[in-house]
């Protein structure tokens, strides 16, 4: 498993993402005082390039099967390549809704990009990392980048303080990991994930390895945002400039569920881990149905579209988690549902955090919901996209949310006992209470007449990143099949058996 | 292909709509209209359905690996509701031509999405796109009650969604729960109505499944006690969407309940029935009452919808053929019935903008010809013979008088079904009460409000709408065998599928098939008659009401 030249095309998306992201921190340093929107210009051409690398790669891999780097720190499977290629979507939509947006407000970084497209990399390094050493890289790339871009606005309170609180839980987080990570090393001797699965049961009954094992999951949690490591979320996701949001929402959520599913899947495998006396499958679901459950409810109170997004966004970690459950028993069906999810999550998010993001100026953000009234009679084309990401969120056909939830809610009931059921009968009257706050924003675009008059941002950039959004969760529902036999393909190797 | 073009024509006319520039309402509407009138031309090509099994069948894949096909066909079940829903269309656009200003671009192409959506619930046998299409349906209608609505619009429209999304969503786990039990029984993953419909499952899962599907379809009948929704969306709806809530929207409970909720779960279906017929006659009677205590028409209406579709659930509940047969009946009846009135309440809201009963009185003298519409309507709508809402009523309380002989699945203290058809036999009289009220309180009397004095009578246009409605209460009420010989062959296979399903699921066991599993094929059934197979099923008990669903008389016989 040493490197050789063969891999080089394996490691090359995400080296491309990596100079990318060095070539504008030099190009930001010669910029003086022009405009810094060729920067995203740069960033978005990285990302494509990287999506066609990333491709070839993926089809070069057999479904299922291994492709170690670095010694096997990274496994370059079909797994990590379409996590890989949803991450790189991304980062391109998201540097796309930024430059104009940074500038209404006064802060027009070059940085900004070559931080997304480190966060990326590092979601990339997640969605590989098939040892602890590769995958506390991969987070902390990804942590130290997303911390930086909440705050980058600087002259904005909020945003200072919701960085602040997300840093400061953050570390705690991270040393809550590495704890975890240690004990765990401690009972089995080894940081890769696959010497750790082969580990005996008298070396994984240990309480060393127990205890280890929860004090990762509780890290996790309070990446994913699950309740009850959730407090941060609110804040930050408030804090943050509204692109910024989206990227956190979509990116870092679905590198952490990246990360959960191949640990989780691997590492701690076992059935007694599992299903044992504290086994994490009936911790994940108690997590699961107290996130969504808590997420809704209190979505249902926000007068703020930001925050309502940020609790909606906790209940959707809520749904994932659901299926990270259903993993532990019905295994590959339940990955590529938790993926497909986050796919259209992913989309779905950047359309709703790219409409709030455009319809900001200066001074005004707009964030009241009764800023949002008759947008629909002044911006048809911006209501409809919100419109359609709002109906996605809840789940309502002809959308990818509704595919995405159908798909996940199959996979769980794949097992019919009655716990399954049980849970998906909670999910499902979760996504019922959460139909009613995602309407509030359909009602006060289309039924309500127009309050103050929108001035909305006026951005080529973002309007095409909010109609390929747009576009992608139509078809994601209209035409889900390619994307299902994508993730199909995608679950990862033998190791995970 | 006649099938998919019935359903997709209003909506690839709501794609050809945004093409067209919003200012030009009159071109808007004039398209729409010729969109759906083109959509009834091409339906009336479905008509000729075979007796048994499917017809026009639509077979395609989707998303093979989970075994989504788009499946399509029609019976004698669903075909006339198809056609009622195709035949409404056009009309309602006649009815807003002037009414909605406001918008209509938006408004036609909601309409005509919705089209798309009942059409597609209809004649869906894939489980899947059963429960897509129940869903589009969902999001135009609430668009035309928030944005065209009348003053609590906004409270009308999310509780409307929020009671449709609660039903459909627990019926989408039982959809899901019975897709996993067939693969765990065939090895075959298939959303295809006639394979699913072949698991028997254990008593306790098929109470929950019953429950849930039934749920979903008794908010939509509305069933007291989940009918509260219906009196609000109503009275906010603007005109067009009372009349497509009132006489389509509400048939598909009626509807799932005969196609999904019984046959899928007989045994629990025999458990819950004897509650549901309670229920039923229990909203006959209150949904009359209350309307007789409205002040506002269209909650008149509203309220006497809930209990004529109140006959429907007990029709279905009693499960014999003339009973099912008079509900779907019944269903169609509603449709016209109560279409016309909304469109009705339409014309004189479009002259008075109130819809108040005391604003109005002595309307006959300046309007004649809307008064000889509107006895017509009224008097179908109370069940006087001749006219619409007599067949189905008739043969719901026959039925229900008879139950007692055939339906032998009853517990004890519900073998007297005769007690309910009598309860239920008050609501006609009811009916006939807060009608005739309506009535005189509208047209009759003094013409004392000077308002009402130069009211203008019907104009051609409205005349061209309501004719036609009036021609079918007349046609539906004189000359009922154009429709029975669809439905009573369609009811009479349903039955049979269920009576020995219902035999087959007598012994509470773990999940089993009717069929055997015929190796790959069994997720793509390619023989029509797999219905027909599980019925004449060997090796079931003779002399048992199951082996001859076709012994009772013809329901026509009974109207002669």
């Amino acid at each position: 498993m040493s490197f050789d030249s063969s891999q080089i095309g394996a490691i090359a998306p995400l080296s491309i993402v990596i100079v990318a992201g060095l070539a504008v921190l030099m190009l930001e340093a010669f910029a003086g005082g022009k405009s810094r929107r060729y920067l995203m210009g740069v960033t978005v051409v990285a990302a494509v390039i990287a999506m066609g690398v990333q491709y070839m790669n993926i089809v070069g891999v057999a479904p299922g099967a291994s492709n170690y780097v670095f010694s096997g720190a990274l496994n370059m499977d079909r797994y990590a390549g379409v996590f890989g290629l949803m991450f790189l979507a991304n980062a391109a939509l998201i540097a796309m809704l930024a430059p104009d947006y940074m500038r209404e407000h006064g802060f027009e970084f070059g940085e900004f990009y070559a931080l997304v497209l480190f966060g990326s990399a590092g979601m990339m390094i997640m969605a590989a990392a098939t040892d602890f050493l590769s995958i506390f890289i991969g987070i902390e790339t990804m942590s130290l980048a997303v911390y930086v871009l909440t705050g980058v606005w600087r002259k904005n309170a909020k945003s200072s303080e919701g960085a602040m609180k997300y840093f400061i839980v953050g570390s705690f987080a991270t040393a809550i990991l590495l704890y975890g990570m240690a004990l765990v090393y401690g009972a089995t001797g080894s940081f890769s994930l696959s010497v750790i699965a082969a580990a005996p049961p008298n070396v994984t009954g240990q309480a060393i390895f127990i205890i280890g094992m929860l004090l990762i999951l509780v890290a996790m949690g309070f990446k994913i945002a699950a309740v009850p490591f959730h407090m941060w979320a609110p804040d930050a996701y408030e804090g943050a400039p509204t692109p910024v949001t989206a990227f956190m929402a979509a990116g870092v959520k679905a590198a952490g569920f990246a990360v959960l599913m191949r640990l989780f899947g691997t590492a701690f495998g076992h059935t007694e881990l599992i299903y044992g006396a504290s086994g994490w499958a009936q911790i994940l679901a108690i997590i699961a149905v107290a996130t969504m459950t808590l997420g809704n409810l209190a979505a249902l109170r926000q007068e703020n579209i930001k925050r309502m997004l940020a609790y909606s966004s906790i209940s959707h970690a809520g749904y994932l988690l659901l299926g990270v459950v259903a993993s532990a028993t019905v295994g590959a069906s339940a990955r590529s549902a938790v993926m497909f999810y986050l796919v259209a999550y992913t989309f779905t998010t950047i359309g709703a955090f790219g409409v709030v993001a455009w319809i900001s100026s200066k001074n005004d953000e707009r964030l009241q919901l009764d800023g949002w009234a008759g947008l629909a009679s002044r911006h048809p084309g911006a209501a409809l996209a919100m419109a359609i990401a709002m109906l996605s969120l809840g789940g309502l056909p002809p959308t990818g949310g509704f595919f995405a939830k159908f798909y996940l809610f199959r996979a769980v009931l794949e097992r019919s006992d009655f716990w399954s059921v049980f849970l998906v009968i909670v999910a499902v009257a979760n996504s019922a209470i959460a139909i009613y706050y995602y309407l509030r924003v359909v009602t006060a675009m289309y039924f309500r007449e127009v309050g103050r008059e929108p001035k909305p941002l006026k951005s080529v950039p973002m309007a095409a990143a909010l109609t390929i959004a747009t576009l992608a969760t139509l078809a994601l529902g209209l035409m889900p099949g390619w994307l299902f036999s994508a993730v199909q393909g995608a679950v990862f190797g033998p190791l995970g058996k | 292909m006649l099938l998919s073009l019935t359903t997709f024509l209003p909506l690839i006319g709501a794609l050809f709509l945004l093409m067209l520039p919003k200012e030009e309402a009159g071109l808007l509407k004039g398209a729409a209209f010729a969109f759906s009138l083109l959509t009834f031309i091409v339906s009336l090509g479905l008509i000729g359905v075979s007796p048994t099994g499917f017809s026009s069948v639509v077979d395609l894949a989707w998303v093979e690996p989970l075994g989504i096909r788009f499946h399509m066909g029609v019976d004698g079940l669903s075909l006339w509701l198809i056609l009622l829903t195709t035949f409404l269309m056009p009309i309602v656009f006649l009815s807003s031509w002037n009414s909605i200003d406001k918008k209509a671009r938006e408004f036609v192409i909601c309409l005509l999405v919705l089209e798309t959506g009942m059409i597609g619930t209809f004649a869906a046998l894939d489980m899947f796109f059963f429960y897509i299409f129940w869903e589009v349906m969902l999001i135009p209608m609430y668009l035309i009650i928030g944005i065209w609505g009348g003053e609590r619009r906004l409270y009308a429209s999310i509780k409307f969604v929020i009671y449709t999304m609660v039903g459909s969503l627990l019926m989408i786990i039982a959809i899901l729960y019975l897709y996993v039990q067939n693969h765990e029984l065939t090895g075959i993953w298939t959303f295809d109505y006639e394979t699913l419909r072949q698991v028997v499952l254990p008593h306790g899962a098929q109470v929950y499944c019953f429950l849930a599907f039934a749920l979903a379809f008794c908010i939509k009948v509305p069933l007291f006690p989940f009918h509260t929704w219906l009196p609000d969306a109503h009275v906010e709806a603007p005109t067009a969407g009372s009349v497509i809530l009132a006489a389509v929207m509400l048939k598909f409970g009626g509807y799932g309940l005969l196609r999904f909720a019984y046959p899928m779960f007989p045994w629990a279906a025999a458990q819950v029935s004897p509650y549901l017929a309670i229920l039923a006659v229990t909203g006959i009677i209150y949904g009359s009452l209350v309307a007789f205590a409205q002040t506002d028409i269209k909650k008149l209406i509203a309220y006497s919808s809930v209990a004529h579709l109140g006959f429907v659930v007990l029709g279905i509940s009693m499960w014999n053929q003339k009973a099912i047969d008079g509900a779907v009946y019944q269903m169609l009846a509603h449709g016209i019935s109560t279409g016309a009135l909304f469109l009705c309440v339409g014309v004189l809201y479009e002259r008075r903008h109130t819809r108040r009963i005391d604003e109005y009185g002595g309307i006959a003298t300046v309007m004649p010809k809307f008064l000889g519409i509107f006895l017509i309507i009224t008097m179908a709508s109370v069940g006087l013979p001749t006219l619409s809402g007599f067949v189905g009523e008739f043969l719901i309380l026959l039925g229900t008088f008879q139950a007692y002989d055939t339906w032998t699945g009853l517990p004890n203290f519900f073998s007297h079904p005769k007690i309910l058809a009598m309860l239920a036999t008050t609501g006609v009289i009811f009916a006939a009460v807060y009608m005739l009220y309506l009535v005189q309180k509208v047209m009759f009397g003094p013409l004392d409000n000077p308002k009402n004095k130069h009211l203008k009578d019907l104009s051609a246009r409205e005349l061209v709408y309501l004719i036609p409605m009036a021609l079918m209460a007349f046609w539906l009420g004189i000359y009922p065998a154009t429709f029975l010989g669809d439905i009573d062959p369609a009811v009479g296979q349903i039955m049979g599928d269920f009576k020995s399903k219902y035999a087959a699921s007598q012994d509470d066991g773990p999940p089993s098939r009717m069929d055997k599993p015929e190796g790959a094929d069994a997720g793509k059934p390619t023989d029509p008659d797999i219905a027909d197979r599980a019925r004449v099923r060997p090796g079931l008990p003779t002399g048992h009401p199951s082996v001859a669903p076709t012994q009772m008389p013809a329901p026509q016989k009974n109207n002669e």
